[in-house]
């Protein structure tokens, strides 16, 4: 056993609590994921390892599980990943020069990599089902239509911003943690906050 | 949410959806929602609710357009034990966007049909299994389930009765075949998203190896009406044999994107044209993808097709997710199958072998096109992949539908494909960015 944990106790002690929400206990292995990469940003082969043994699976396995998903991210990402749509639609609206742009506005080269300040990073995604918004992405659980490079870059000063500098939206991934909306596209008619339930 | 793109006030499924706060139970309620369930779980028989489902004549929206009443009853009947309703939400063909724009109006009726399909093949529980990238949607269920629960519209009695409901969420993380309803039930089990081969059937061993039944959201959304207003009321829309009105997601080079109610059996020139305010000025339509990416493209000589869903799948393509593509003519059809195989390439399971190594081939041949290295010997090879992947040579939909892709694209479009090829031009004026 280690003595030292890269996930909090309290952490592992939710992750115990999930496999009892499912009628098989395996199934909690995406929800735990989850919650790991919260607290984290990413997933190491240690939390993937603490996540395995809280939940008395072998270590492979959770790996085989994490790897398969594109949202589970083995690698670190900045504090603010933007997922961008290019599949067909948003390309037909100019998905491809909005890549480029964004590449310049956060200052990186390639899809992964992360801004000298820690700040950012971008992925190319598939299809995220909004196409009649296209061009579209995804930033810190919202998503973001008919994107322009004003918008884009709007994003970023948004999130550059001291005021956006405590995290931006707790992940509503939790099914423990009261959802916090984040900016951008908000819910003009936000229904009333009740207890969460996954 | 942003500001809804498509049909507020149509006939079905878009009913209710110009009124403010729809989302939370109390307008849901006003309006009639929740009616159907009391009525199910107060006066009727599981038999019953098929039998209306039945005579509504609905077929499954998810893309295989299957009866839904037929997939219910298959769940065995005496079996002992839990049964399961799996929403299937994962919606993740490029071009489809109904089912998101139906949650976020309503997840009332979402989970009122969610329930009542629950009643039906007898069981208790409905998951829905939301992909993840559908934060705002899963919020809205989220809050629905408990605003439904706190009523005691859900729960050990729903409306004083004794059967049991509950709807409960699970995310998915990120795939395009979870989609696929027994690589949805392999992730629902917290495993890798790969399909399982059958029989045996979901109907028989599904979720967690128990009866299962899997719908679409847009499919059980449509539950609550057909029992309100009687399957024969729902009958008397749509074609002699597809039945009622559909979501379709219009995309691309329209003037109004968006997510339309029709009746099926309009054409797609009503669409085009008619809701989606016709193309960009100044530009013609090329091609459009009748039914999500995975349906075989149409030219535009063929606009006046008919929606009508046996119609379509006469012509070999389908209506599938309702998602129209729609593409102009300062579009590279080259182009935009290139980006397509890249998409199934990327998102094969790679169980079997047809369509983990042809979606890479086909990429890599699309990739040698485009580069102006292509020759006779390219056509050749797209050709010999496509059918590589197609007539059953794989486990599940999706190799087929990229084979579909190539074959439908080159059939329309061949001169296009020479030209890339054997003259290393493309004609068209602004190409997509390399894809
Ligand atoms: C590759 C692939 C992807 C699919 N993706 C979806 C999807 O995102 N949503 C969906 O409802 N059905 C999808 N389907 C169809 C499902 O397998 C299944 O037929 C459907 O969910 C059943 O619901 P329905 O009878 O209400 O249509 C997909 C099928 C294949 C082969
Ligand atoms: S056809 Fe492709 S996605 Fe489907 S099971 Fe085979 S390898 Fe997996
Ligand atoms: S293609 Fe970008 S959201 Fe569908």
């Amino acid at each position: 056993m280690k003595t030292t944990s890269v996930l909090s106790a309290h952490l592992i002690d939710e992750i115990k609590a999930l496999p009892a929400r499912y009628p098989q206990p395996r199934s909690a292995v995406m929800p735990a994921l989850d919650l790991a990469q919260e607290e984290l940003g990413y997933l190491t082969p240690e939390a993937m390892t603490e996540v395995a043994t809280a939940l008395q699976l072998d270590a492979g396995y959770v790996e085989g599980v994490a790897t398969f998903y594109t949202l589970f991210h083995l690698e670190p990402i900045g504090k603010h990943r933007f997922y961008m749509c290019t599949n067909l639609s948003c390309t037909l609206r100019g998905a491809e020069e909005l890549v480029e742009h964004l590449r310049g506005a956060i200052g990186v080269h390639e899809a992964g990599e992360v801004s000298k300040d820690g700040l950012f990073s971008y992925e190319e995604v598939e299809c995220m089902g909004a196409c009649e918004y296209a061009p579209m992405c995804r930033v810190d659980h919202r998503y973001h239509y008919d994107l322009t490079a004003e918008k884009v870059d709007g994003l970023v000063a948004e999130r550059r911003s001291p005021a956006a500098a405590a995290p931006l939206s707790s992940s509503p991934l939790s099914p423990t943690l009261p959802p916090e909306r984040g900016e951008g596209d908000k819910p003009k008619r936000a229904p009333k906050k009740k207890k969460a339930d996954g | 949410m942003a500001e809804q793109r498509g049909t507020v006030g149509g006939p079905v499924l878009t009913e209710w959806f110009a009124k403010a706060d729809l989302h939370t139970l109390d307008v849901y309620e006003s309006l009639g929602g929740y009616s159907a369930l009391r009525k199910v779980v107060t006066t009727m028989t599981a038999q019953q609710v098929i039998d209306e489902v039945k005579i509504s004549g609905l077929r499954g929206r998810g893309g295989a357009d299957f009866p839904t009443a037929m997939k219910w009853s298959f769940v065995p009947k005496d079996h002992p034990g839990p049964k399961y309703i799996v929403v299937n939400a994962d919606e993740s063909e490029p071009g489809s966007a109904k089912d998101r724009y139906l949650m976020e109006n309503s997840p009332h009726a979402l989970i009122e049909g969610a329930a009542i399909a629950s009643f039906a093949i007898g069981g208790h529980q409905a998951w829905i299994y939301i992909r993840g990238e559908y934060d705002l949607p899963y919020e809205m269920l989220r809050d629905a389930i408990a605003e439904a629960h706190a009523k005691g519209y859900l729960g050990d009695h729903p409306f004083g009765s004794d059967h049991a409901l509950d709807v409960r969420l699970y995310r998915g993380h990120g795939a395009y075949i979870c989609g696929e309803e027994t690589a949805l039930l392999e992730s629902l089990e917290g495993k890798r998203a790969q399909p399982r081969s059958r029989p045996p059937f979901p109907a028989v061993k599904g979720a967690w190896g128990l009866p299962t039944a899997v719908n679409n959201v847009e499919t059980l959304s449509t539950v609550p009406w057909i029992i309100r207003h009687g399957g024969a009321e729902y009958a008397s829309r749509g074609t002699e044999k597809a039945k009622g009105t559909r979501m379709v997601t219009v995309s691309g080079d329209v003037q109004k994107p968006g997510n339309y109610e029709i009746e099926i059996g309009v054409t797609y020139r009503d669409i085009i044209e008619g809701l989606a305010g016709g193309m960009l000025s100044g530009r013609d339509l090329k091609v459009f993808w009748p039914g999500g990416s995975s349906a075989k493209v149409l030219p535009a000589s063929m606009i006046d097709t008919s929606t009508d869903l046996d119609g379509l799948k006469a012509l070999g393509t389908m209506g599938g997710s309702g998602g129209i593509i729609v593409m102009d003519d300062s579009h590279c059809v080259v182009k935009a199958a290139a980006r397509l195989l890249r998409f199934y390439a990327h998102e094969s399971c790679g169980k079997c072998t047809p369509c983990r190594v042809g979606g890479n081939w086909a990429v890599r041949t699309y990739d040698r096109i485009l580069a102006n290295e292509g020759s006779q010997l390219e056509l050749g090879i797209l050709e010999r992949v496509s059918d590589g992947l197609q007539n059953g040579r794989c486990l599940c939909g999706l190799g087929d539908a990229a084979g579909w892709v190539i074959e439908s694209t080159m059939r329309h479009f061949h001169d296009e494909y020479e030209d890339h090829c054997l003259r290393h031009t493309c004609n068209v004026g602004k190409a997509l960015a390399h894809a």
